[in-house]
């Protein structure tokens, strides 16, 4: 019996080192191949970066027949199964993940050498939007190909104005927060409604503000600080808004979106990725309208514009075909090439996918004029134009964190829980040292 | 031979091969993670790399106020949620067993169908009929119950009603089976002498059916105990990661928060674990006592 259990032991300790080998050199063969290969891609979004990514594939089967592409929809807590993946050695991971820009450093600073070095790999960055390059750079190692630009403006319903006796051209500039306000205020005592759809589970308002004005959320050592000019301002807006009823305040993305789609509210500040959205909608067209985002009042490297998201790809170490995953996304998104500037021609006007790549931007797209919007405003055209003013933001690893920590915070504020800009700013350092054991 | 023999008196040879399979997956699956927890809760985890840091969660958990915040939700659940459900799951129980006697069957499967409901549907389901512009405040609104559309989701206060109601919508029937079948081991007898003596329905109910039947209510109460404890889907998915601001976050949610969320911090969601594990095998022995002395 003795004899059989060790039988069985060694049994078992030889299969799982055979395993364990199988593995290692299936790691080995990275080299590309024209056998048939598969390469998974995870995204969240099919209408948007899933669409993307498939005209991509429509692109790369052109060149590489035997490649194909696999589309994985995560609609939620992709950042989780990565982390699960990344913790279990790769276990379970595709070969390419789309992360926003705000949370990649957190993956780049805990988990090295989880991803392909793609500035070794050869991608030439110089073509690339710059601001989006920073966070996904460690050192000399740049690990990301930008995808969007999350350049902003203010939506407004132009039919609405006019309900109210408006005229849609009079706010078609440059304007303050404190003009918006006052527009807003107007709305809200003829049209009895609020103006500004926000969703209370996000910071997106906030952010857009703090952002426009070139403002960083940690000092250069990563620490948070939120005692600036800026986030005082944004908060004190955000507060007088609440105060005088001018938000619609929707919990989640889908419940702002029916927000603004149903006519509960006229306006809101957010990217031109909320295209896809808006069009979805087929009996809006010709009411919605946009303008620059309005910018913060007496502080330096205040601007019309700003940023909110924006995603990129990454190829994972892990993966068995890491040199087929850069060439496909080397091939497709950065090289200067007439079918990939065609691709990103393609993707800005079947999902308002405006893409980083700047030889692209000479596309007959990005100066259309688009019928689904007031006038048939060009839209395209003024985000481009915003694109290059934004600011560059340097997310940190303890971005996502203090996303958390504001949001809670200014839920607190809604609630009356905190009653000054001081305390809730107070709150939200706080809270933020508390989760990450500061 | 003698002392081979006097072994292999222990050491049933078929019953090891039978028990194997199991006793293999035992050990890998629960024994190992269990164990090798026990490393990761003296580490400062952070992604790919730790260093030791000995108690230095646990003194960590000592000043994280959101932890203390959480773990009071999971009590204030409980002590909400529990009495409140198993008052109405034995209501339930009686009505079913006594008061009706048509579609009995059917209204049986009616009350439990809820607990086999997948977790993430019916957060989901709730969430549109609570959300601001959802249907309950239409459908009060129109009937001029209320003139504000009531933040189910968006108040702290009615957040934290909204995940009572939903435990409630969900388990009530759950219990109510367990009651069912206690109600029939009762003896009928007693409930006649009763009626002969002149006591009434109300009167029954409070001196025979409850006490007899507190070894069910215990037992119920002992795995609400421990579900209330594990409170994870409904923060998550209903009431937006624990929100309005905390309001609604659990232990269990903030344990995964740290590790798969926010830090990637497995050593302190790992010494939480231990601390919540602690917690619930407490009340279960607090429980287990009581009902010991109690029969």
């Amino acid at each position: 019996m003795k004899r059989f259990l060790v039988i069985l032991f060694v049994t078992a300790i030889l299969v799982g080192n055979a395993f364990a080998n199988g593995k290692k050199e299936a790691a080995g063969s990275a080299a590309m191949s024209n056998a048939p290969t598969t390469i998974t891609v995870w995204d969240w979004d099919p209408n948007f970066n899933g669409y993307a990514i498939k005209e991509a594939a429509a692109v790369y089967a052109k060149i590489h027949p035997n490649v194909t592409i696999d589309n994985v929809d995560i609609p939620t807590g992709i950042e989780s199964k990565i982390e699960a993946g990344l913790q279990a050695g790769g276990q379970g991971l595709p070969d390419i993940a789309l992360f926003q820009d705000f949370q990649i450093e957190r993956f780049v600073k805990n988990y090295p050498g989880a991803f392909v070095d793609l500035k070794a790999a050869g991608v030439d960055y110089s073509q690339f939007a710059q601001y989006k390059v920073g966070p996904m750079t460690d050192g000399n190692k740049i690990y990301g190909i930008p995808f969007d630009t999350g350049s902003t403006g203010l939506w407004l319903r132009a039919d609405m104005l006019k309900a109210i006796g408006l005229n849609p051209a009079d706010y078609q500039k440059n304007m303050t927060w404190p003009e918006v306000i006052k527009l807003a205020e107007t709305v809200k005592a003829k049209g009895g409604k609020p103006m500004f759809a926000v969703d209370t589970t996000n910071i997106d308002l906030f952010r857009i503000m703090v952002q426009s004005t070139g403002t960083q959320l940690f000092k250069a050592d990563g620490t948070l600080d939120l005692n600036t000019p800026a986030v005082k301002q944004a908060l004190t807006y955000i507060k007088q808004m609440n105060d005088e009823g001018l938000l619609y305040k929707a919990e989640g993305w889908n419940n702002w979106i029916a927000a603004f789609n149903n006519g509960d509210a006229s306006g809101f500040v957010q990217a031109l990725w909320i295209i896809g959205t808006l069009k979805t909608k087929p009996e809006n067209a010709g009411k919605w309208m946009v303008v620059p985002t309005p910018s913060m009042v007496g502080i330096d490297g205040a601007r019309n514009a700003s940023n909110n998201g924006g995603s990129s790809w990454y190829v994972f170490s892990s993966s068995k075909n890491k040199a087929t995953a850069v060439d496909f996304l080397k091939q497709t998104w950065a090289t200067n090439t007439p079918a990939v500037n065609e691709f990103y021609n393609t993707i800005l006007k079947g999902a308002g996918a405006m893409g980083t790549f700047l030889p692209s931007r000479n596309g007959s797209n990005y100066t259309a004029p688009d019928s689904y919007f007031y006038q048939s405003q060009p839209v395209y055209e003024s985000f481009a134009k915003w694109m290059a003013e934004v600011p560059t933001l340097n997310y940190t690893p303890g971005y996502p964190a203090m996303v958390n920590s504001v949001r809670d915070a200014i839920q607190q504020l809604f609630a009356g829980k905190y009653t000054t800009v001081d305390q809730t700013i107070a709150g939200a350092t706080q809270a933020y040292n508390q989760v990450t054991g500061n | 031979m003698d002392k081979k023999g006097s072994y292999y008196r222990y050491i049933n040879n078929i019953g090891w091969i039978y028990v194997a399979p199991a006793l293999l997956l035992y050990v890998g699956l629960l024994a190992y993670p269990i164990l090798s927890s026990l490393y990761l809760v003296t580490q400062k985890w952070q992604g790919y790399s730790h260093k030791f840091i000995g108690l230095g969660n646990f003194a960590r958990m000592f000043r994280d106020g959101l932890f203390w915040q959480a773990l009071g939700h999971n009590f204030l659940f409980m002590a909400i949620q529990m009495p409140l459900m198993i008052f109405l799951a034995l209501i339930l129980a009686v009505i079913l067993n006594q008061g009706i006697h048509r579609f009995r069957g059917t209204l049986r499967t009616f009350f439990f169908l809820p607990a086999v409901t997948s977790l993430v549907a019916y957060s989901v389901l709730f969430r549109i009929i609570l959300q601001t512009n959802g249907l309950l405040n239409s459908f009060m609104m129109n009937l001029h119950l209320i003139t504000q559309p009531i933040g189910w989701l968006n108040d702290p206060f009615w957040a934290k009603m909204t995940i009572v109601l939903a435990l409630t919508w969900r388990w009530t029937g759950y219990n109510m089976v367990f009651f069912l079948v206690g109600l029939q081991n009762i003896d009928t007898q007693i409930y006649e002498a009763a009626e002969v003596d002149g006591a009434s329905r109300l009167r029954q109910f409070f001196n025979i059916t409850i006490p007899l039947l507190v070894p069910v209510i215990l037992f119920s109460a002992v795995t609400s105990t421990n579900g209330t404890m594990q409170l994870f889907d409904e923060p998550n998915v209903l009431t937006w990661e624990g929100g309005p601001a905390n309001a609604t976050m659990t232990v269990a949610l903030y344990i995964y928060r740290q590790a798969f969320v926010l830090n990637s911090d497995f050593g302190y969601a790992s010494a939480l674990s231990y601390v919540m594990v602690l917690i619930s095998g407490l009340l279960a022995y607090l429980q287990i006592r009581f009902l010991r002395e109690r029969s």
